[in-house]
């Protein structure tokens, strides 16, 4: 009951974010802009909510995933790989989800088989840097600081971007619920919650944990992707910064970790938080986000999500 | 009848949503030694953990000379007097011996008193004397579990709480803890021992406890229940009960 | 090129690395001690140095104060400021079984400092420099600043003093202990928050050593701390966590790693190269090079 309820009301939400294009002016409204970021970072906060919300597993890597999906595509076109010039191609972003996937299981077979916890993190953040270093010196492929650029003259409409973007966010948080929901979800459970004890009953842990990094890296990379296709001008300052490895553990966070809705609520709390900063206080919001996570540590570790409970369970 | 020292009153403890042990009551009385007997697994390690604060209980009292102990930190509990010594020994392998033995005397109650606390600790264990500067982690099993008693006994404790102590250990060594704890005790320190060598412990102690499952089985004086063929039966083994 | 390893060079390089790489020590015996009794990676420790960096350079620009004399300061400063922090920010978290909701604190913490300080006091890099600062040493035709060689007896002298501290006093051995098994620690009835406190303020204090250092060498600006604190990081998984000398040893290795592989492959990927040796040592050898283990007892 109360699942056919939650289904309703996410059909009605994606009609409504569906219908928006024939209210405002997307290209020219800033509050579209927000919603196709929020759509973004829902994404790429669902694939950090899967693997460290879910599976446990702090992954300080995601910048890279999402900077691998931005440069593939971007490579992808330049290049003319899959002779359909510069078409807004399903093709090129599965592509662009895939390149990740490889990197996540390359490095995350070493790493995860001998790295726990903080450990794990700290390899993923080394790794995370390793890239950095790599695209920043890697010659005339990615050009390096300067970057790819690709021709903006094919940025017709915002429309196509806003849409993609809402179904982006849609595919995301449906392959997280379903996941969640099926075995291999209930397998990476029981590897959080004590991990001997799920490798004593069977369960591969190493498997496990690789698909589910492994799915977070596919979700960053086909978020990049889309991002490519944004921005037109890619280069390590723009995709691989420290922003996108921050929010989305801050858009967890703060939403509720380990939840499915919490990374939604999160991403638009964060990016109306950090759009309204960028307007009005440019450089004092990065401030705020240290406040703010200080804050929920210390006051809401459920996050935004856990919040409803409580006051409802006070009620 | 003596003084209760250590009251434990109808105490549920729960591990998350499972409870452990069901209405526990048990008394020490002051100068005497309490056995707390039972299979792996029945709760005795849990209970000692309740007493000395590491886990609360849901419900129940634990009453020390009549305060209560139910809502103090492990450092508090040591300071109103009583120290535990828990499953493994748990010392600080990399300090050493001397190092240790400081560090029991860590509670304000204790440290005027080290120097001749420390001197009763080489004469009831002269080897840790040989060994001061060595570091805990090089001893060997019957030495560490020396250690780990002389320890506790720096914080001038009230009641010693000893959690498995002949675990691992061979049989010389087992009979010489036995005799330090008849010992210990001979110098007025009352001692709550949970055993799985049920014969030994039996044996010295004044009052026992049968913990099954999280709950009290049986009680009884130890010679009561060393001679119960109930007890001897379940825990002790048929060779014994054939006697 | 190999024509140019004459002895000098290749001792001027070791050199270099030495001078520069205890500041990384430092800062890496700072987040041993806070990792060996919180459990946590304080991720806002290059924050924390740059912070005072940035204190040394405003008595030195504003009040005429020699950075060396401004320890004086800021040392009891960051003592301060560290209890400060640990009671007010992460003295609930630290007794939570859930110890990323410390990390996050940390890391909120690294974000709110590093902006702060962007705000205030401008990204624009800050440098002291004072009569000195270009005064070196030529012993034998290697050039050795004055301002590194002092930045490197700092370093020592507070190892040491960290290392006596531990050692020697009651305070010390409860932190030790503690850092090995807190919960045997409480049993001997000491309270995991004193111990926390305690060594929470000596890594701030550290921290703050590191940053009049820092300020006297090189030039800063807000978000050099978080690099920085990446560099300790690395110091310590050389290092080895519990072991002071060896986190200021780890220290000296990044530093001598960081001295040959720019010199012979460019900066840039001089840094790659110390993240992919973090992440190797991490997997081969995740205790450090320095651990020496005791089986636990």
């Amino acid at each position: 009951m109360r699942e056919r309820r939650s289904i309703i009301i996410s059909a009605l939400v994606t009609i409504a974010f569906a219908g928006v294009p024939f209210f405002l002016n997307v290209d020219t409204s800033y509050f579209a802009y927000y919603l196709f970021l929020s759509f973004c970072h829902i994404v790429i906060a669902q694939g950090w909510n899967f693997v460290a919300g879910y599976t446990g597993q702090i992954s300080l890597c995601q910048n890279a995933f999402f900077g691998l999906g931005a440069y593939t595509t971007a490579l992808i076109w330049l290049h003319d790989v899959t002779k359909t010039g510069y078409y807004f191609d399903p093709v090129v972003m599965v592509l662009s989800g895939l390149v990740p996937v490889i990197l996540a299981v390359i490095i995350g077979i070493p790493l995860l088989s001998r790295l726990r916890g903080d450990y794990f993190a700290l390899g993923t953040l080394g790794v995370q840097f390793i890239i950095q270093v790599l695209f920043l010196k890697g010659g005339a492929f990615t050009r390096g600081a300067d970057g790819l650029h690709l021709p903006s003259t094919v940025f017709e409409s915002m429309k196509p971007y806003y849409w993609t973007g809402l179904f982006l966010a849609l595919f995301a948080t449906a392959v997280v619920y379903f996941l969640i929901k099926s075995r291999a979800g209930l397998a990476l459970r029981a590897i959080r919650e004590d991990e001997i004890s799920a490798a004593a009953h069977g369960i591969h842990v190493l498997k496990y944990k690789i698909f589910a990094f492994a799915v977070g890296a596919f979700l960053a990379g086909i978020c990049g992707s889309l991002y490519a296709w944004y921005l037109f001008h890619i280069n390590p300052d723009s995709v691989l910064n420290l922003n996108w490895l921050f929010y989305p553990i801050l858009i967890c966070v703060l939403g509720g970790n380990g939840t499915i809705t919490g990374p939604i609520i999160g991403a638009f709390f964060i990016t109306a938080l950090f759009s309204l900063g960028t307007v009005y206080m440019a450089q004092t919001h990065p401030i705020l986000s240290g406040a703010l996570i200080i804050f929920v540590m210390k006051f809401m570790p459920t996050g935004l999500v856990g919040l409803k409970d409580r006051i409802l369970s006070r009620g | 009848m003596g003084n209760h020292l250590l009251e434990v009153k109808g105490v549920d403890v729960l591990y998350g949503d499972v409870q452990v042990i069901w209405d526990v009551s048990i008394h020490v009385e002051e100068g005497t030694i309490v056995a707390l007997v039972g299979a792996n697994g029945a709760g005795k390690t849990t209970l000692l953990k309740t007493i000395s604060g590491i886990i609360h209980a849901k419900r129940g009292e634990i009453l020390f000379s009549g305060k209560s102990l139910t809502r103090l930190k492990p450092q508090e509990v040591v300071d109103i007097g009583i120290s535990h010594v828990p499953e493994g020994r748990r010392l600080f392998s990399n300090l050493t011996v001397l190092e240790n033995l400081k560090l029991g005397a860590y509670p304000s109650r204790a440290r005027p008193l080290f120097a001749e606390s420390l001197e009763r600790a080489f004469s009831l264990f002269p080897v840790l004397k040989a060994r001061k500067g060595q570091k805990a982690g090089s001893l060997s099993g019957g030495e560490r579990q020396m250690l780990a008693i002389a320890r506790a006994i720096m914080a001038h404790p009230d009641i010693l709480m000893l959690d498995e102590p002949s675990l691992g250990l061979s049989p010389i060594f087992v009979k010489t803890i036995f005799e330090l704890i008849y010992a210990l005790n001979k110098q007025k320190v009352t001692i709550l021992l949970v055993e799985q060598n049920i014969h030994q412990a039996l044996k010295i102690a004044y009052q026992a406890y049968v913990l099954k499952t999280g709950k009290i089985a049986i009680s009884g004086g130890g010679d009561e229940l060393l001679a119960d063929p109930e007890v001897q039966k379940a825990y002790i083994g048929e060779r014994w009960s054939k006697r | 090129m190999l024509e140019y390893l004459t002895f000098g060079l290749i001792t001027q390089l070791f050199v270099n690395g030495i001078l520069f790489g205890t500041m990384y020590g430092i800062a890496a015996i700072g987040l041993s001690l806070i990792f060996g009794t919180m459990r946590i990676i304080f991720l806002a420790q290059g924050a924390m140095i740059v912070f005072f960096a940035y204190i040394s350079y405003w008595l030195f620009t504003l009040l005429g104060v020699d950075p060396y004399l401004s320890l004086i300061f800021v040392v009891p400063l960051s003592l301060l400021l560290g209890s400060g922090f640990y009671s007010s920010l992460f003295k609930e978290a630290a007794a939570l079984e859930d110890k990323n909701i410390s990390l996050l604190i940390a890391i909120g913490l690294m974000f709110l400092v590093e902006n702060l300080m962007t705000v205030v006091w401008t990204a624009n890099p800050r440098s002291i420099l004072t009569t000195y600062s270009s005064f070196v040493f030529r012993p034998i035709g290697i050039i050795i600043p004055f301002t590194r060689l002092i930045a490197l007896l700092m370093a020592v002298l507070s190892a040491s003093g960290v290392l006596l501290f531990l050692k020697k006093t009651l305070i010390g051995m409860a932190v030790r202990a503690a850092s090995e098994d807190m919960e045997s620690a409480t049993l001997m009835g000491i309270n995991p928050h004193w111990v926390n406190v305690v060594a929470f303020s000596i890594g701030i204090g550290l921290a703050g050593i590191a940053g009049v250092g820092l300020a006297t060498i090189y030039s800063f600006d807000p978000m050099y701390g978080f690099i920085f604190a990446i560099k300790a990081l690395i110091a310590l998984a050389f290092g080895g966590m519990g072991n002071v000398f060896g986190a200021l040893l780890g220290g000296i290795i990044l530093g001598l790693l960081e001295s040959w592989a720019s010199f012979f492959i460019g900066a840039g990927w001089a840094d790659a190269v110390s993240y992919a040796v973090f992440l190797i040592m991490l997997m081969l050898k995740p205790e450090g090079l320095f651990v020496r283990s005791v089986q636990t007892a």
